[in-house]
């Protein structure tokens, strides 16, 4: 911390009081958040692991069983439910973060060079996917598409493979083809103003000279420009990942899991929640959180992703990159 | 930023832009809009506007049938938002405070951990709360919900103040210090005043982040006495027990998308600096 | 920037506004007035329960005061809320109005307190036979029935003319499937995967004369299901060939109640199996404009179809129970207050208004229904042929594998999905399969 700071305040407190000072006053003010973040997350993953290897359920409680790892054995065994969320959650996953990103970069590069007049009218549009409930959005999708209260089928009939006739959440591809397509929607503009944000930090004269040197707007793009915001992308796309791979919303409001479409999260909800098997859905749970912490791992160590430093509330900032 | 003035060709291009920027953001919400405004046989026409337009379906959530199930869940959900909110935006600015204000060991630990349970699958949390929460009686209750909220408020407050609390010039806190304040004088009379716009922001984003919640309204509720309007949607019911209650869960979706499109319209310069280097410069 | 530092203390002024207003929703209101309270979960309806809550608290004369708190539409949901609130032994579970299905589920680990002989006796007297067995658990009365639902069979004259079925004599499914091909009409059957599924497959292995389950009692280990039969290799072709053939419509996989019933009230509709309620709704159609009184005109009703020509048809039972839950703390009064809503009167009463059909024959007898429903006598025949749907508790999670197995229709296999839906059943209530 500031050394100057600390110089002048010398004179007063000896160095080691006043350190001894600021150690304390640091915890005391940060300690309560500090305690009340683990009470929330890391009490109750540990309880989950413990109820895990148990056999419990709640309309017969008295039937409470160790049984070791044995939940743990059937969720890895029940391939075409588990193993077929897992595929589901992760192809929702890749789909919607790859389209995000795209779309996300168009609507950043837009914003970054909108003329002065439009920039807000802007930022006020596509903020407005990003305020709204995630439920309210599934609900607007399901209804566009719904056989019986829809209007795309009638206003898509045209297109090859859509008809009046097509009941979008019968089958497996469609329906997640809706499912990813509001996941998108309301999830663009956050990877859409980090981006921008990142945008912001790629340095003018580096373009420039990239003009200078006659480069045209698409090698501007990717020699300059992207390589520039790596940091920033690595980072929006890690926050993304994660968020879409824990989807539950979307899938529970529009096809509750019917048609092929069930996901982890709901997986491990309608054992606990649901059917009351306690030991079964924290198994669930527990598995989710073990991939959450491994996608991390990964980035972290794998894509030399700098959390720390590039989180959705400063990944715009200067980035000190090797 | 183009500072030259604009060919009519630019200026067609960029409404064309805008024109597709709107519409890509505000179609499924208009026709959510449009929904809510159909009779039920509408509903069942497919088509994108109503035909005969309606009030019957905000008349049903605000003075009809569906009034006890939406008033109650808009009041919790309200309440406990709020609630939530604020008591994360206070923990978080002390503690934002500290990590860019003083040295101490661990506050890197403290960054990592606000990042951790910003990541943190909820649906994992869930059954354990649920277990606990049935166990003390705090199920179905609304501390049973600000409790849990606080998973999600806490760490984007946190990090959103922290970024800014960095870019606060503290100097001035210094240079009252050696007027002889105290460090806690200092805090509160020089630094509040300049960091309120950031805890402002902090809190609109932690609220539109509480707001969204559905896992936890569904899965620690049950009736009207603590269940949040997301969750409430889901548990909408038609006239009869087979009827779709379409037209009342749309303008259920449109009442309570109201406050976001509001807060929207009037921050969305601070959401979007919060949302990203949590600076109040533009 | 001044404008928006103020806001917060606003924010947190309205907030503690509402803390303090839920802390007061939270003790509730009225406690202190002497008269107890008991709170009745109820399922949706048209608001009879409520009214008949009124007029119990205005017959109990200030012995107790009963207030309504509306549980979610369908029943697996109604289930799991209170299935939670049980386990985490809520006192407020005065009186719940359940879907029978569930009854076994909440009697075997004591949920609900037992019914006083007295209340068993008086409430049951001449309760039809489907709805009793719905009642009961272990050879004891767990619940009290409050009204009976069955489903018949609608059709359009017009349609059956048309395809010549005599609609008088025995109906079969392979009747009503056959007409609809040769009419080139869809037939109102509810594909969407659901609680519904489970109805329907039980009804079509009911009617040929066997049961899904063999042993309702045993544990959960032992469960077994017998739909690798030749009943329900024959409930499967239906399913099969509707789905392939395309009979129930487009729209099949979300088919539910009440689609089917559009589907049936449009130019395509011709036959249905379906619960009573759609005669209610289609006379308010009518009377709202949105139908034709040709439409009405059109429409006519026998008994739910047959597997085989001859045999009797096992219809789908429903209806509510009442339950008393096990940590009320007004049980007696809770009884008293079931004995008060069950009375045939108010089932009659509650059928006129709501069009949930008694389980009293004794409120059926009653002439003014006669005359509302004209097809009151059939409904009757109809809950007394009734089949309940297995009586376990472990009727979730049978019900949710068979929906998983019989949808969506089209993808049903006579030779193959029956086996896979035992052996999947077997393997969830064994701990080795998720759901």
């Amino acid at each position: 911390m500031s050394t100057a700071t600390t110089d002048k305040r010398a004179k007063l407190v000896t160095q080691q009081d006043r350190r001894r000072q600021e150690v304390r006053l640091g915890w005391m003010l940060a300690g309560p958040a500090f305690v009340v973040m683990l009470l929330v997350t890391a009490y109750p993953i540990a309880q989950a692991v413990y109820d895990s290897l148990f056999s419990l359920r709640l309309t017969a409680p008295d039937e409470r069983d160790f049984v070791g790892l044995q939940n743990y054995l059937t969720v890895f065994s029940s391939t075409d439910v588990f193993w077929r969320a897992m595929l589901v959650t992760i192809l929702i996953t890749v789909l919607a973060v790859a389209v995000q990103l795209v779309i996300g970069f168009a609507l950043a590069l837009l914003m970054h060079r909108a003329i002065v007049q439009l920039r807000g009218s802007l930022r006020t549009a596509i903020l407005v996917p990003y305020g709204i409930i995630t439920v309210v959005s599934a609900f607007a999708w399901y209804y566009m598409f719904d056989i019986n209260s829809g209007f795309v089928n009638r206003w898509f009939s045209w297109v090859p493979g859509i008809s009046e006739e097509m009941d979008w959440f019968a089958e497996t591809w469609s329906a997640l083809a809706v499912i990813i397509a509001s996941e998108i929607w309301k999830n663009t503009p956050f990877i859409a103003l980090l981006l921008l944000a990142g945008l912001a930090q790629v340095s003018d004269d580096l373009l420039e000279a990239a003009k200078v040197d006659g480069a045209n707007w698409w090698q501007q793009l990717t020699r300059v420009v992207i390589p520039n915001m790596k940091a920033a992308i690595m980072v929006a796309v890690l926050f993304r990942t994660l968020d879409s791979f824990r989807i539950f919303d979307n899938v529970f409001i529009m096809t509750n899991g019917d048609a092929g479409t069930e996901v982890l999260s709901l997986l491990a909800y309608r054992q606990s929640i649901m059917r009351l098997e306690i030991g079964l859905g924290s198994a669930v749970s527990v598995i989710m959180f073990v991939c959450v912490v491994l996608i991390a791992v990964v980035a972290v160590k794998g894509f030399k992703v700098n959390l720390a430093e590039g989180t959705g509330s400063n990944a715009g900032q200067k980035k000190e990159t090797k | 930023m183009i500072k030259t003035r604009l060919t009519p060709k630019q200026k067609g291009i960029w409404a064309l832009i805008a024109v597709v920027v709107f519409i890509y953001a505000l179609f499924p919400v208009v026709a959510i809009f449009a929904n809510s405004f159909k009779t039920p046989a509408d509903v069942g026409a497919g088509t994108f506007w109503p035909q005969n337009w309606t009030w019957q379906n905000y008349e049903m959530i605000f003075v009809g049938e569906a009034q006890t199930l939406f008033l109650s869940a808009l009041r919790n959900s309200i309440g406990i938002t709020l609630i939530s909110t604020v008591i994360a935006v206070v923990l978080a600015t002390l503690c934002a405070y500290a990590i860019a204000r003083l040295d101490f060991p661990g506050k890197r630990f403290i960054l990592f951990t606000a990042l951790a349970v910003s990541i943190f699958p909820v649906i994992s949390v869930v059954t354990p709360l649920f277990n606990l929460w049935r166990s003390i009686g705090l199920y179905d209750t609304w501390l049973g919900l600000i409790i849990p909220y606080l998973s999600l408020t806490l760490p984007i407050s946190i990090w959103t103040l922290s970024a800014f609390f960095k870019q606060i010039p503290w100097e001035l806190e210094q240079a009252a210090s050696i007027d002889g304040a105290t460090q806690w004088q200092a805090f509160r009379l020089v630094i509040v005043p300049l960091a309120a716009p950031g805890v402002f922001t902090a809190a609109i984003i932690a609220f539109f982040i509480a707001w969204n919640d559905f896992v936890y309204g569904i899965s620690l509720t049950s009736t009207e006495a603590a269940r949040p309007v997301p969750a409430a949607l889901a548990f909408f019911v038609g006239d009869s027990q087979f009827e779709q209650p379409t037209g009342a869960i749309s303008a259920a979706a449109i009442v309570v998308t109201i406050p976001v499109v509001i807060l929207v319209i009037l921050f969305q310069r601070q959401i979007v600096s919060g949302l990203t280097q949590g600076a109040v410069k533009d | 920037m001044t404008e928006p530092r103020r806001i917060p203390t606003k924010l947190a002024l309205r907030g503690a506004g509402a803390a303090s207003a839920a802390m007061l929703l939270l003790t509730g209101c009225g406690a202190d007035e002497g008269t107890p309270v008991l709170t009745w979960y109820i399922n949706p309806d048209d608001g009879g329960q409520r009214v008949i809550a009124e007029q119990c608290t205005e017959e109990a004369d200030g012995e107790y005061e009963i207030r309504t708190s509306l549980l979610p539409a369908d029943a697996p949901s109604q289930r799991e809320q209170l299935a939670r609130r049980l386990a985490a032994g809520d006192s407020s579970l005065d009186i719940m109005s359940l879907d029978p299905v569930f009854v076994p589920e909440f009697a075997e680990p004591d949920f609900l307190a037992p019914v006083p002989d007295d209340v068993a006796e008086r409430t049951t007297e001449d309760t039809l036979e489907g709805s009793l067995q719905s009642a009961t658990w272990d050879d004891e009365i767990v619940s009290v029935p409050f009204w009976a639902n069955t489903q018949l069979l609608w059709y359009r004259e017009s349609v059956a003319e048309e395809a010549g079925l005599d609609m008088d004599g025995e109906v079969t499914w392979d009747d009503i499937m056959q007409a609809a091909e040769s009419t080139d009409t869809y037939l109102g059957v509810h594909g969407v995967r659901g609680e519904s599924i489970s109805v329907w497959i039980n009804a079509l292995v009911e009617s040929q004369g066997e049961s899904i389950l063999e042993d309702p009692q045993a544990p959960a280990e032992d469960v077994e299901t017998t739909l690798d039969s030749e009943a329900g290799q024959q409930a499967a072709e239906v399913f099969s060939t509707i789905g392939e053939e395309g009979l129930g419509g487009p729209g099949i996989s979300s088919m539910d109640e009440e689609q089917a019933m559009r589907l049936f009230q449009g130019d395509n509709g011709s036959f249905m199996v379906n619960w009573p309620f759609i005669w209610a709704a289609t006379n308010a159609g009518v009377e709202e404009g949105t139908l034709d009184q040709e439409v009405l005109d059109d429409i006519a009703w026998t008994q739910y179809p047959q597997m085989e020509e001859g045999t009797a048809s096992a219809p789908p039972l429903g209806g509510i129970n009442l339950g008393v839950g096990a940590d009320s703390e007004h049980p007696e009064l809770a009884y008293d207050a079931v004995e008060c809503i069950v009375s045939p009167e108010r089932q009659t009463e509650y059928f006129l208004t709501n069009g949930n059909p008694p389980s009293s024959e004794a409120a059926f007898d009653d002439p003014s229904i006669a005359e509302e429903f004209p097809m009151a006598d059939d409904i009757r025949e109809s809950i007394d042929n009734g089949a309940p749907r297995p009586q376990t508790p472990f009727y979730n999670e049978i019900s949710e594998t068979l929906q998983d197995q019989f949808s969506p229709l089209s993808g049903v296999d006579p030779e193959t999905t029956p086996g896979t839906a035992d052996e999947h059943i077997g393997e969830v209530l064994r701990g080795e399969r998720l759901l």
